[in-house]
């Protein structure tokens, strides 16, 4: 008997991710750490006092950067469990799935309406950071005009392009915890392996840079493979560069941006495979 | 001339569990045979653990058979395709709690793919229907059981399936809401919809189904119409005004001199849930199920 086909929606995959967000939202979990990080972003200002030597205004913009990694990745990766567990464990997964819907829109959905949830974390802290920025370089032209000779100091864009980067990672992140939750079993599970290779994708380049080069050939590939498998996560860290007057380089920040997509569309495929397998 | 595809065709399905890692199994369905034709109301009974949840799950695609081959409407139960003549109510349905009613019908209405002006249509017509107006506007989380399961039912039918699913629909609900559900399972009959019905109420079921199947462990055990399995084709009741004594002993001369034998002389009974529902107000829901199902007649027959 010859049936139409169905395929693949971006319409069904929008409403998945639209209704995950809005799950997302009303969590108290995203409340309370977005709280947390606009208050600690807004308090940077607070701790002028500890500025360890370098400018007022770099100190503002690393204790921002700061709170957006951390509670960023402790977003990412409780949300991302929290909602795809949701779906499992009360048995909504099952109403969907038993729709004309296929498995690849119930992930990716899942992981637009995380990767939309992160979105909003980083441009409310951005925008707090880039706003307290404004504000106290504004007050400091006043109070030394002399420094301020050629204008502002803060090269806004690259803040914002770093934003976006740090956005990105977290997608990879969240891609990650997503293909382990399409295999494990439970919320806990997920959300500590999760954790392990967010430090695992942090540290990786000094794996790289103490055994990468090593004689032992088979080693060096093994070091390589991993290099390849876990995302390097410093790639990202270009906040740095703000404060160096060079500022980011756009061909960097394309080919950093490249790299999450390319990894975020390999591991969110692994995941859909992992998925449409799983019995619910 | 062709003939008729049934509604759900199962072949030889077995399904097998791994149940501890070094790879022992569980068999939940045992080599089932299954036909259901189209229109009829079929019930799947067995106890707890009998395989009718897995097999239902099986039909739907969220499970994979380990042999054997299961059909909806002709198309393998595995492919997305199978699905697009199905509505499914689960067991103990829950929802997305923070949407209201309507939002969470036409949720699922968009993932069907109803789109366009029909959506806002349909979607009012399937909350009408199982008697839901009056609350379709408040969150789900506010709902009773009763009401999880008439909004589940909405959904189910938003798109306008062939094939109903039903997963206990009316474990947990109290006698008036059972009922409810019976009748607008009747009502689905009527509209020529096939209807997969599991549960082990079974008083309900013989009720509504055309046709019962019973599993345990896994094995059909018993297939066949409700008439043919509980009907007792050689015997006959009659129902008398109250004779007395003597006219009883008359009878039994009479029926005894024609070779027939008076079996027992009972008072009839009512049944406990008619007698409950005949005592207990229905609640007065705004725009509840007594209104949507006694009087409700908007036909279930848009195409999405």
């Amino acid at each position: 008997m010859s049936v139409a086909s169905v395929p693949f929606s971006f319409s069904r995959l929008s409403l998945i991710a639209g209704n995950t967000f809005l799950e997302a939202v009303r969590q108290k979990l995203f409340n309370f750490l977005l709280l947390l990080a606009v208050g600690l972003v807004a308090s940077a200002q607070f701790f002028r006092e500890f500025n360890f030597g370098s400018s007022e205004l770099k100190f503002i913009s690393d204790f921002g950067f700061g709170a957006l990694i951390f509670f960023g990745s402790a977003l990412t990766i409780a949300t991302t469990a929290q909602l795809f567990f949701s779906e499992i464990e009360n048995r909504t997964a099952l109403t969907l799935l038993a729709k004309p819907l296929w498995r690849a829109e119930f992930v990716f959905g899942k992981f637009l309406g995380v990767f939309a949830v992160i979105g909003v974390f980083c441009a409310l802290t951005i925008g707090l950071m880039m706003a307290l920025l404004w504000h106290r370089e504004g007050q400091l032209m006043n109070i030394r005009p002399e420094d301020f000779a050629n204008g502002r100091l803060i090269a806004y864009g690259d803040l914002l392009v770093v934003g976006v980067l740090q956005w990105l990672k977290f997608g990879v992140l969240a891609a990650i915890v997503l293909l382990i939750a399409s295999f494990s079993n439970t919320n806990l599970f997920t959300v500590v392996t999760g954790f392990f290779v967010l430090v695992i994708c942090h540290l990786q380049y000094l794996a790289r840079d103490a055994w990468g080069n090593v004689d032992n050939a088979v080693l060096g590939l093994v070091v390589r493979a991993l290099g390849f498998i876990f995302p390097n996560f410093q790639l990202f860290n270009l906040a740095d560069q703000i404060g160096q007057g060079s500022g980011v380089s756009p061909v960097v920040a394309l080919q950093v941006a490249g790299y999450a997509v390319a990894y975020i569309g390999v591991i969110g495929g692994l995941a859909v495979y992992s998925f449409r397998n799983r019995e619910i | 001339m062709s003939q008729p595809v049934a509604a759900i065709s199962i072949q030889g399905l077995t399904k097998d569990f791994s149940v501890t890692l070094r790879g022992v199994k569980l068999r939940a369905v045992d080599a089932l045979n299954l036909e259901v034709a189209e229109g009829q109301v079929y019930g799947l009974l067995g106890p707890n653990g009998s395989g009718k949840s897995t097999t239902i799950k099986i039909i739907l695609g969220l499970l994979e058979a380990t042999v054997g081959e299961v059909r909806v409407f002709g198309v393998p139960a595995n492919q997305v395709e199978a699905r697009r003549n199905v509505g499914y109510l689960p067991e103990a349905p829950y929802f997305y709690r923070y949407l209201s009613g309507r939002e969470l019908v036409k949720f699922y209405a968009r993932v069907c793919g109803v789109s366009g002006s029909r959506l806002g249509t349909r979607v009012d017509e399937v909350i009408d229907w199982v008697g839901l107006s009056g609350a379709a506007d408040r969150r789900v989380g506010t709902y009773s059981k009763g009401m999880l399961q008439r909004i589940g039912l909405a959904q189910a039918l938003v798109h306008d399936p062939k094939l109903i699913v039903l997963d206990e629909p009316t474990a947990g609900v109290d006698p008036v809401g059972s009922a409810e559900m019976c009748e607008l399972i009747r009502k689905l009959k009527q509209q020529g919809k096939t209807v997969l019905i599991t549960s082990h109420l079974l008083a309900q079921i013989e009720d509504v189904c055309d046709r019962v199947a019973i599993l345990d462990r896994g094995k059909l055990i018993v297939e066949g119409s409700v008439l043919e399995l509980v009907g007792q084709r050689d015997r006959q009741a009659l129902i008398v005004d109250p004779l007395p004594e003597a006219d009883l002993e008359a009878l039994r001369g009479w029926l005894a001199s024609r070779g027939h034998s008076l079996n027992a002389v009972e008072q009839p009974r009512a049944r406990l849930d008619q007698l409950f529902l005949s005592k207990v107000s229905r609640p007065g829901r705004p725009g509840g199920a007594s209104a949507g199902v006694g009087s409700n007649e908007v036909p279930l027959d848009a195409k999405p």
